[in-house]
């Protein structure tokens, strides 16, 4: 298949690579309809985050349609459409349980290097460099989903692909901003920067009771 | 950062890694505890104790290398979700020669930390 490599510093090229396949029993694979590049695959790109090899698949908000489930996915079905959280959660540690899906103990194998910098490793995300997991990432035809029944979610019928897949990452980034500024009715709210997390930071804001002008 | 990376470069003797598991105790000890446990407890001092606020058990191990951490997590994990991440064998683009000298010790890296 085809899929979008980082291949050094500012550098990325479309490659042919091996299809995924199921790798764990709670996988599912998913045929990518919508992958959208995001304002943090700069950091990646320019080499900001240092934990990137060249031939590394980016990616991390997509839309797609299930074509396999492993043994163990028990809710999501083959044919299914849905869009999938950037970031990976177990669903049963602690802090998934606490919704704290970033913080998920279970889904990142390389813990090792953000200990040492931060103190404490985030979870895994697709696409996001080795430091955070090295899951191959969206910018390709098919990409595996860990733990499908958990970061899967089935997009209803009359969602388009370029409205669903902005569900993976921009709107949740975007809802967390007007959260944590603590948006209220009657609040007049400026957002800098206008790309896809601004432009849902915006909307989550009218949803928390900010006027439309 | 240099300095702070080489001082954690060795397991000291008196240093525990702990992880807290969503287990009761009771699973964790006696003849039924899980084999990959009774493995560590081989090698390493390992403790099992009730966590504090309702959250299971804490696992600690004394003195553990990367590769002990590794096993550590992998229990875990086994244990909170049924089953442990395999990373290997998904799609890459060509990786370059660089890329395969330094794989080993880049790995070790991200996988286990700098030691
Ligand atoms: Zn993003
Ligand atoms: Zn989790």
């Amino acid at each position: 298949m085809r899929a979008l490599c980082w291949t050094g510093v500012n550098e990325v090229s479309v490659e042919d690579v091996p299809e995924p396949r199921l790798l764990n029993r709670q996988d599912a694979l998913v045929e990518v309809t919508a992958s959208s590049v995001c304002g943090s695959d700069l950091h990646l790109l320019d080499g900001y985050v240092p934990a990137m090899l060249a031939g590394d698949v980016l990616g991390h908000e997509f839309v797609g349609e299930v074509v396999e489930v492993g043994p163990d996915v028990r809710e999501r079905r083959v044919g299914e459409r849905v869009t999938v959280c950037s970031i990976i959660g177990c669903g049963r540690c602690h802090y998934c349980r606490q919704g704290l899906w970033s913080l998920c103990d279970n889904t990142n194998p390389n813990p090792g290097f953000q200990e040492k910098l931060n103190g404490h490793a985030s979870a895994g995300i697709f696409g996001y460099s080795h430091a955070m997991g090295g899951f191959a990432g969206s910018h390709a035809e098919y990409i595996r989903i860990p733990y499908a029944d958990f970061n899967a979610f089935p997009v209803p019928e009359n969602v388009p692909d370029a409205g669903a897949v902005f569900a993976s990452d921009a709107v949740p980034t975007g809802w967390i901003g007007a959260d944590l500024g603590q948006v209220g009715p009657g609040d007049v709210v400026a957002v800098w920067g206008c790309g896809g997390v601004g432009q849902m930071a915006a909307l989550a804001s009218l949803r928390m009771g900010a006027p439309a002008r | 950062m240099a300095a702070r990376l080489m001082r954690a470069a060795r397991p000291a003797r008196t240093t525990w890694f702990a992880v807290t598991v969503q287990a009761d105790p009771s699973e964790l000890s006696g003849p039924s505890r899980p084999d990959a446990l009774a493995r560590l407890a081989e090698r390493h001092e390992v403790r099992v104790i009730r966590a504090p606020g309702g959250r299971g058990s804490e696992i600690a191990v004394r003195a553990a290398d990367g590769r002990t951490r590794e096993e550590v997590r992998a229990l875990k994990q086994l244990l909170e979700t049924g089953e442990v991440l395999v990373v290997e064998g998904q799609p890459e683009g060509r990786r370059t020669a660089l890329g395969g000298v330094a794989r080993p010790m880049f790995r070790q890296l991200t996988r286990r930390g700098p030691r």
